[in-house]
């Protein structure tokens, strides 16, 4: 318990220092949105995606690639020699992430001792409480 | 409305009762520890006196400190983000004319989406550019009369307060919980208060709905709170069913809470530290069960200063 709190309280530094994008640098970030273009892509791929606006060495690109593999951002099959890259999340999922874990981070990092907040605690909402809500918002899919 | 009230109140008769309590013993634990330090006679009631004196000095600074630091990183939050204040639109103009808002509204410019109303001596409403882009005009006007309900009622100097008493009172943990219970029976005031104006839950809660985070957050390892509704779990059951969250308090803090002001009440209104009550059974008597709430006290104070480090 105590470790997951510390480690959370660590992403969460981590990430506000940085704004919006802490969790991609730039070149991340392009070589994410090549990804998200073509949904599957191998090293080789992105660098030439690349090479219009930007000439990066195979080795820097595949660094990029592999370290957000790591990150859990990219998921990879073997084809043959070569690796296959996918995006795990959708840009819409990722941006989802990225902004739930900013506004927890919000509160966790700074504390709400001062604050009185609609958005307070906006977390672990199962699923049962979520449908809930939807229902009485009236959002229900028409059955 | 009267629940959060009523919390409110006992949460303060609880507060001033255990502090007249405490504050008594600490009155009548000084001479003998004075004397203790100026080369008295060790004898047990001295080194327990003293003992208590310094775990009551050490749980209550660390409680001051943590709250102290909170509120500073809350300021700088606020600092922060109105740095980023961008004028307001006709829109948001306009519904804080017809909510009698106007000039108690700061929009900052934020992709997330937020809202909270703070200061203290007269409140005011911040709200992101992210969240006024999500929602329609009718959940903004119910998230705003959720904040004025806040406004209103000075929420963020109750809060502190309500903090304040939790960070001293560290001896008596059914303060704190008591206080956690309170903070979500406000927003569930200020829910209700927004159905209230609104004519219905339709428009909160599809805010609410619009503003959750999505639900496949499973792997991220984020807290989770076990065990219990979060705050937001339990502002649904109230908006769906009108089902009060109950209030619950851990046996665990009842009896150290008891423990702790019975010890003390004891140790500070029957003749001091007698020797008759020292050589009672289990430890020290009395003084064992406030030393067990310090010592629990103090741990969970150490606790909230080292997971909350200093930026």
């Amino acid at each position: 318990m105590i470790t997951t709190v510390s480690d959370d309280v660590r992403r969460l530094k981590r990430a506000r220092r940085g704004g919006p994008n802490a969790f991609l640098g730039p070149l991340e970030t392009a070589v994410m949105d090549r990804l998200w273009k073509r949904r599957q892509a191998t090293v080789r791929d992105v660098v030439d995606d690349l090479a219009k606006n930007r000439s990066l060495a195979y080795t820097t690109v595949m660094t990029i690639m592999t370290r957000l593999h790591a990150k859990g951002l990219l998921v990879r099959d073997r084809d043959g020699k070569t690796y296959v890259y996918r995006p795990a999340f959708t840009r819409d999922e990722h941006r989802a992430r990225l902004s739930r874990d900013l506004v927890r981070g919000l509160v966790d990092e700074f504390g709400d001792v001062a604050l009185a907040q609609f958005t307070a605690e906006l977390d672990s909402v199962d699923a049962g409480h979520r449908a809930a809500l939807r229902r009485i918002a009236g959002k229900e899919p028409k059955a | 409305m009267r629940t959060a009230d009523r919390a409110f109140g006992v949460l303060v008769l609880l507060a001033l009762g255990s502090s007249v309590v405490l504050i008594a013993l600490v009155a009548t634990l000084l001479p003998r520890g004075f004397a203790l330090v100026s080369g008295g006679e060790a004898d047990t009631a001295s080194v327990v006196a003293v003992l208590v004196l310094i775990l009551a000095t050490f749980g209550v600074s660390l409680g001051l400190t943590s709250l102290f630091r909170q509120l500073l990183a809350t300021l700088s939050l606020i600092r922060t983000l109105l740095s980023r204040r961008v004028t307001l639109s006709r829109r948001v103009g306009d519904l804080a004319a017809s909510l009698d808002l106007t000039g108690r509204i700061d929009v900052v410019r934020d992709v997330r989406p937020f809202s909270f109303c703070y200061w203290f001596r007269r409140p005011r409403i911040c709200l992101s550019t992210g969240l006024i882009k999500r929602l329609d005009d009718d959940e903004l006007r119910a998230v705003l009369l959720h904040e004025r309900y806040h406004l209103h009622q000075r929420d963020p100097l109750r809060l502190v307060v309500a903090r304040y008493f939790a960070a001293g009172l560290y001896v008596v943990p059914v303060v704190e919980e008591l206080v956690e219970y309170y903070t979500v029976q406000k927003e569930i005031a200020a829910d209700q208060a927004a159905v209230r104006a609104m004519g219905g839950v339709r428009e909160l809660a599809s805010a609410l709905f619009k503003v959750l985070p999505d639900a496949d957050d499973v792997d991220l390892g984020l807290l989770v709170p076990v065990g219990s509704l979060s705050a937001t779990e339990a502002r649904i059951e109230q908006l769906v069913d009108g089902r009060a969250a109950p209030l619950v308090l851990s046996p665990a803090s009842i009896a150290l809470s008891g423990g702790a002001l019975a010890g003390a009440s004891i140790l500070a209104f029957t003749d001091g530290l007698h020797p008759a009550l020292l050589s009672m059974p289990g430890l020290i008597g009395p003084a064992s069960l406030l030393l067990a709430a310090a010592a629990s006290g103090a741990a969970h104070q150490l606790r909230l200063v080292v997971l909350r480090p200093a930026r």
